[in-house]
């Protein structure tokens, strides 16, 4: 029996989410964290989101530093926005991409996961939100192909 | 690091060669890491940098089986810009001197 897509696109352009009530409480959870790491220099994933721009020079363009927090912070809210919609639109699902990629990324730098090696020694828990996390991240690249 | 003037070198190189090191070409470059799906870094190099599917593959590959890739070069402006694109897109990426 083939498996129910989490996205996939309609003919309107638009991408439709199939998704229950516990994978979007779990993504909400992620949506909440990084739109708490944007603006808390204490959270744990709040380095992930901002590395560094050019490492050899001793201090990035505040400009560019400042665009990508716009752009994190517009994207979350998106997804917050579109979190519990039926069908998002292209934008709202490059919203929604970005957004669970950096959750992926820092989750993972939280855990200490930055190779192979690392991965394979990850707890079951850490293991499950990454798997869980790529999965969405699959599927909603295949519906933007 | 403020390397030595070769003997005889005059002011006038110290410019020249000050200029030839402001106008070197700036690289994006991305770095693999073990969780990001290979079908998102294609992706998102068809996105940000408007690429092929056979160039943003080919790239991705050089990314997930060298550790890293030069993806674009040109002005650091711009390669900060597409940096930015990257990061956003939680891509590990940096910018450095050709």
């Amino acid at each position: 029996m083939p498996r129910s897509k989490a996205f996939s696109a309609t003919r309107d352009g638009q991408i439709r989410v199939k998704l229950n009530d516990a994978a979007r409480e779990f993504l909400e959870v992620v949506v909440e964290a990084i739109i708490a790491a944007e603006t808390d220099h204490e959270h744990e994933w709040h380095a992930t989101l901002h590395r560094p721009i050019t490492p050899e020079l001793d201090a990035d363009d505040p400009l560019r530093v400042f665009e990508r927090q716009q752009i994190l912070e517009s994207n979350a809210a998106m997804m917050k926005a579109s979190l519990r919609n039926a069908s998002i639109s292209t934008a709202e699902a490059w919203a929604w991409l970005a957004t669970m990629q950096l959750a992926l990324r820092a989750r993972t730098a939280e855990a200490g996961v930055n190779t192979e090696d690392d991965l394979k020694k990850a707890s079951p828990q850490e293991l499950e939100t990454i798997h869980a996390l790529q999965y969405f991240l699959f599927e909603l690249t295949t519906a933007l192909l | 690091m403020h390397e030595e003037l070769p003997h005889g070198a005059t002011g006038t190189d110290t410019l020249i060669r000050d200029k030839q090191e402001t106008e070197r070409a700036w690289a994006v470059v991305v770095w693999d890491d073990p969780v990001t799906p290979m079908a998102v870094v294609t992706l998102v190099f068809k996105k940000v940098f408007g690429y092929s599917e056979s160039k943003a593959t080919q790239l991705m590959l050089q990314v997930h089986h060298e550790g890293r890739s030069a993806v674009w070069s040109g002005s650091r402006d711009r390669a900060e810009g597409y940096c930015v694109k990257l990061h956003t897109f939680g891509l590990l990426a940096t910018v450095e001197q050709a």
